[in-house]
């Protein structure tokens, strides 16, 4: 009986549950629009609002970019050498490079970077400011009459965004050129070939998905878990915290941007 | 208090600190506008090239971007590939300028798909006097598929099994001359064996065992038999001892005849001479018998002549009736 009383109840909490999550993702892709027509405008990157945003791109880029860098090295020299030596095996050397190239550069190195700057980044910029809004910062620059959106958002979600750019450029062209050492060695003759093998694979097609997967990927890491703290932040009653959510939304959207990539590579 | 106005927590302020970030700026514009470049080049962008139409019936394999190969390079790039009006394929390929050379009017151009790996473009120059492959020429695409003769493989591998399955069948031919091969085994290994087989009944097989025996004894007598022919006719008193005599006999004899025979030819030649003699005396002779000859034809006219005055004579005339 009991069953049968609670089971309205239940279906209206599912119903209820469902809602906020969609709020959530609506308010999400709100705040989105709103920070991405903020950096768009040039009123943001005026002689003001400078300082803070070389201070965030500098501070979110320049510490994880060698360890990055080195990290994806070892990481690409060990996935090179496995699939060269293999492909030899197998006689399909000539495919090896194909395969370097398009396991590495179009499909793992964009996600790790977008991992990696989210968990080294963007996570403790979405915590930074979960703390100032929580220590009243907001309403003392708003009292300022300074935009808080525009002066300590915008540049932490910028921030995020070129850091996850500038580590897939770095680590894509290390890749490439390791990629090219580890098959033809200290030589240039190989060169010609390697680049028509490059040039094969970078179609318009998949450059273009390429781009695409790389922008939005920047763009979940930049934005998702700062906007989860500020929306969600404030609930106390929610078992998860504040920067848990916003990993757990930003792997969720990574996951599907990875997959429509892969969809519209290989489909 | 915010981390952007913690003093301690902040790397140097200002112009420094722009300086960094706008040179994290630039070597990030450097890279993208470098690969940028870079993949323009890779996918050709920057070379002259020349059109070339390739003619298939299917273009199962063939992709945008696939390169076309001589003697292993690449020299050129799948553009485009267009189905035209007939059904037929047009693969566009782009030659870039410098490699054109390698191309003449005489070339052949090959379309092949392995069973394992992908489909490959192959161009070949037999002559390479023959002149130069000009821009926007059409030319057929020979199809070399490997895949091709599966279904063909297929149905015939299919049609031997079949073949097979009927030939091991239990009720089959194969089967039932097995069969019966071993039941000719197991009587050859009875108690009359191949004869056994060969005669199909015990009866017949005892007859043949008798019959030799019988040809045997049969040798045994014809032994004995020659034997005493041998004696007869090889012994001391036998028939070649007196048939010796009797050739040294005939030996004698027709020396005998030898001398018999050469007074013959005396004889002969004697009788020669009388011959020649007589043929002188026939010549006298030949006047002699002419001479009779007149006196008969003188008798017989007297006769005659005495026939007509004779009343009695005949009458010659015939006379018809």
């Amino acid at each position: 009986m009991s069953a049968l009383l609670s089971s309205p109840g239940a279906l209206a909490e599912m119903g209820r549950a469902s809602l906020r999550w969609l709020a959530g993702w609506w308010r999400i892709v709100h705040f989105g629009a709103v920070i991405l027509v903020l950096a768009l405008s040039p009123s943001s990157y005026d002689r003001g609002q400078r300082p803070a945003l070389a201070r965030q791109i500098y501070l979110g880029t320049a510490p994880i970019l060698l360890w990055f860098t080195v990290l994806s090295s070892l990481i690409s020299l060990v996935v090179i050498r496995i699939v060269v030596v293999t492909a030899l095996s197998y006689g399909l050397s000539k495919y090896a490079l194909e395969m370097v190239v398009r396991v590495l550069v179009l499909e793992l190195i964009p996600l790790t970077s977008a991992i990696f700057v989210a968990l080294r980044c963007a996570i403790p910029n979405a915590a930074e400011v979960y703390d100032l809004r929580a220590q009243g910062g907001f309403a003392a620059l708003t009292r300022a009459g300074v935009d808080p959106l525009r002066r300590e958002v915008l540049p932490r979600v910028v921030a995020g965004m070129f850091s996850v750019l500038l580590l897939v450029a770095v680590a894509c062209v290390v890749t490439l050129l390791l990629a090219y050492l580890s098959v033809h060695g200290f030589t240039t003759a190989g060169f010609a070939g390697y680049t028509r093998t490059v040039g094969r694979v970078f179609g318009p097609g998949v450059a273009l998905i390429f781009v695409l997967k790389t922008f939005f990927l920047a763009l979940a890491v930049g934005l998702i878990p700062i906007a989860t703290v500020l929306f969600e932040g404030a609930r106390t009653q929610l078992r998860l915290s504040a920067e848990l959510q916003g990993l757990v939304r930003l792997f969720t959207v990574v996951l599907l941007i990875e997959a429509a990539s892969l969809i519209g590579n290989y489909y | 208090m915010t981390m952007a106005e913690d003093p301690a927590a902040s790397p140097p302020a200002g112009s420094s600190l722009e300086f960094k970030a706008a040179l994290l700026l630039v070597l990030l514009a450097l890279l993208l506008g470098a690969s940028v470049v870079y993949l323009m080049y890779a996918r050709g962008a920057f070379e002259e090239t020349q059109r070339l139409v390739l003619i298939a019936d299917d273009s199962e394999g063939v992709l945008v971007g696939m390169d076309m190969t001589f003697s292993g390079f690449p020299i050129g790039r799948v553009g485009r590939i267009e189905l035209a009006d007939d059904g037929s394929v047009r693969i566009l390929i782009d030659v870039p300028r410098k490699d054109v050379h390698r191309l003449r009017t005489s070339s052949v151009f090959t379309l092949t798909r392995g069973l394992v790996g992908g489909t490959y473009l192959r161009a070949y120059s037999g002559i390479p006097a023959d002149p130069p492959l000009p821009a926007d020429a059409e030319r057929r695409v020979l199809v070399g598929d490997a895949t091709a003769e599966i279904p063909q493989l297929v149905g015939e591998t299919r049609e031997l099994v079949r073949n097979l399955a009927a030939l091991t069948a239990p009720d089959s031919a194969l089967a039932t001359s097995l069969g019966n091969l071993q039941r000719v085994t197991e009587r050859l290994q009875g108690p009359r064996g191949a004869l056994g087989v060969l005669f199909g009944n015990e009866a017949d097989a005892r007859k043949l065992i008798a019959a030799l025996d019988r040809g045997n004894a049969l040798l045994a007598r014809a032994d004995s038999f020659a034997a005493k022919v041998d004696t007869a006719v090889f012994g001391a008193n036998g028939m070649a001892p007196e048939a010796r005599a009797a050739v040294l006999q005939l030996n004698a004899a027709l020396a005998d005849a030898r001398s018999a025979l050469k007074q013959v030819g005396t004889l002969l030649e004697q009788a020669q001479a009388v011959a020649r003699n007589a043929e002188v005396a026939t010549a006298d002779l030949g006047v002699l018998r002419a001479e009779v000859e007149a006196s008969l034809r003188k008798v017989g006219g007297m006769i005659d002549e005495i026939d007509r005055r004779w009343p009695f004579a005949r009458e010659p005339e015939l006379r018809l009736p």
